[in-house]
């Protein structure tokens, strides 16, 4: 006869940069309501189906590495989520945005319409409650907004500006509509800059992120 | 599909009391005392002397309290500007503790049972990372010493305690004064301590006293020595910061009160068996390894804590991937501190 083992799993949470933000806000929007779990670290090609020692032991790589600590950047934490879906579920939710990359002229712009697929058993879908889109390096886009949701969330993302430095934006919409900067002196002697725009299902949980390449024209 | 709502009762408050000595490297008694030339030859050194663990210029030094001498009538330090006699340092230190303890500025200080005023005393005032919150009450032992005389002050705790402008407030006592007998000399009780300020006020004229009268004989006093009578003697602090080092031994601990936000983070058997991380799918969305369809798994490294609004508010991470199936129920209790 042994112990049962009723331990319950304690671990310390940090606030982020946006729980310490809407904390000093003050006005309620720091309320705990909701949570999901990650996997950010796991490398699932390290479950391995053949291991000689059995089933048992086809986590063991995953199952004794080790985890990094909490970033307090909430973009790079809770990357890639845990789903809850009927078991049978043989295809997952991903996201498409018609293209792998972007390139735009300085100046020049354009609209990316994401859209989930396998989502719901459907081929593909616009999900009803919008996508978020998250530039790495905002300064690249005079233009950066969602259109489409019309809630109090994405007007206030909208809205959100950025002065000066290297920092990301986040908008909410079923559209993303971006214009490249006109400023000539961001690229010093370059011709072209460089960001990514990562695009996150607010339903499905499902991400996608492109490369987007600013180019300069020769007579600029 | 990725976010599970909290129900009220998986969000609990708990307020945690903490204590701890107030010393650097928690060491329960110490021992040790410097001050700094700098801060003692500086402006501030009029008014009181900084008393550090180890030597000021040392990379730990870290200020543990501060000893002040405080006069009604501002002896015991210069005047500030000359011929504008008793506008000093101790007097200005005398009028701040006073109005932070009495809350007005006509009131005296009274010391024990019999209520003896004094126009003079002492101030210990603990740093504020030091004492946290407040002062731990009844775990005072401060030693004092003057040639061959120690004495040993502690707080007296009562039935009901007594509440000033400053909060709580207890008489001290020496420990050579045994219960039951009479507590207080002539001149009062040997002080008072201010746990909610983290301040100590030590009477002036019960350390003053003679040994045999149960004191001191720190003869600090304007009007009951010749130490101090003229103000152009600022040797106040400096007397009991004496005192202090030659009994080398100060104890005091202090008090927090944590509160930690608790949530209970449940997975249910059928919750979270997907994931979205790359590894888990090819590009169109199909699982890496097809035994998943059936049997899905994930592995849970990170607990995020979001509002309405989807903002990520705050994030924890377990020591090691922890295995979720269809099998398998996870219960994770999260702490946030504020």
């Amino acid at each position: 006869m042994g112990y049962l083992n009723n331990s319950v799993v304690t671990v310390d949470a940090i606030l982020t940069k946006k729980g310490r933000e809407l904390l000093a806000r003050g006005d309620g929007s720091f309320k705990i309501t909701q949570f999901a779990l990650a996997d950010d670290e796991v490398d699932y090609t390290l479950y391995n189906t053949n291991h000689p020692s059995g089933s048992a032991y086809y986590g063991e790589a995953i199952e004794n590495m080790p985890v990094l600590e909490a970033f307090p950047d909430e973009t790079q934490a809770m990357k890639y989520k845990l789903l809850t879906l009927p078991r049978g579920t043989a295809r997952l939710p991903v996201l498409s945005v018609g293209t792998t990359s972007l390139s735009l002229r300085q100046g020049a712009s354009n609209e990316v319409r994401p859209q989930t697929l396998n989502y719901l058993g459907q081929g593909a879908v616009y999900e009803p409650g919008g996508y978020t889109a998250t530039v790495a390096d905002v300064r690249l886009f005079s233009n950066f907004v969602g259109i489409g949701i019309n809630t109090e969330e994405a007007d206030r993302l909208n809205a959100t500006t950025s002065l000066g430095t290297n920092v990301s934006k986040t908008v909410i919409g079923t559209n993303i509509s971006l214009t490249a900067t006109a400023v000539n002196t961001l690229f010093g002697s370059r011709t072209q800059l460089s960001t990514t725009i990562t695009f996150i299902g607010r339903d499905s949980g499902a991400r996608i992120t492109i490369p987007v390449t600013v180019t300069k024209p020769s007579n600029n | 599909m990725s976010f599970k709502r909290l129900d009220p009762e998986d969000i609990s408050i708990s307020a945690e009391s903490v204590t701890a000595p107030v010393w650097t490297g928690n060491v329960t008694t110490l021992t040790s005392f410097f001050t700094s030339s700098t801060q003692a030859n500086g402006t501030t050194g009029d008014f009181y002397l900084n008393v550090y663990q180890t030597g000021s210029t040392e990379d730990t030094a870290a200020i543990q309290f501060a000893v002040a001498f405080c006069d009604k009538y501002g002896s015991g330090s210069v005047d500030f500007t000359p011929g504008v006699s008793g506008f000093s340092p101790s007097r200005a230190n005398y009028g701040t503790y006073k109005n932070q303890v009495l809350g007005d500025e006509v009131g005296e200080l009274k010391f024990g049972a019999n209520e003896v005023t004094s126009s003079y005393f002492y101030a210990i005032n603990f740093e504020r990372s030091r004492f946290k919150e407040k002062l731990l009450p009844g775990t005072l032992e401060l030693k004092l010493k003057n040639g061959a005389t120690t004495l040993t002050l502690t707080e007296i705790i009562p039935q009901t305690v007594t509440y000033t402008d400053a909060g709580r407030k207890y008489e001290l006592k020496s420990n050579a004064a045994e219960e039951g007998s009479n507590l207080f000399l002539n001149s009062g009780s040997y002080g008072h301590s201010y746990p909610d300020i983290g301040l100590i006020i030590l009477n002036g004229q019960a350390l003053d006293a003679p040994t045999s009268a149960g004191g001191l004989a720190l003869a600090t006093g304007p009007y009951n020595s010749n130490r101090l009578k003229a103000n152009t003697d600022t040797s106040g602090s400096q007397a009991l910061y004496d005192a202090i080092v030659d009994a080398a031994s100060f104890k005091q601990n202090a008090e927090e009160t944590l509160s930690s936000n608790y949530i209970f983070v449940r997975a249910r058997n059928q919750d979270f068996n997907y994931s979205s991380n790359p590894s888990y799918i090819s590009a169109s969305g199909e699982l890496t390894h097809t035994l998943m369809i059936e049997d899905p798994r994930s592995y849970i490294t990170s607990v995020g804590l979001y509002n309405d609004n989807n903002d990520l508010l705050a994030v924890s991470k377990l020591s090691r991937p922890l295995l979720k199936d269809s099998r398998r129920e996870a219960l994770l209790r999260i702490k946030l501190d504020f």
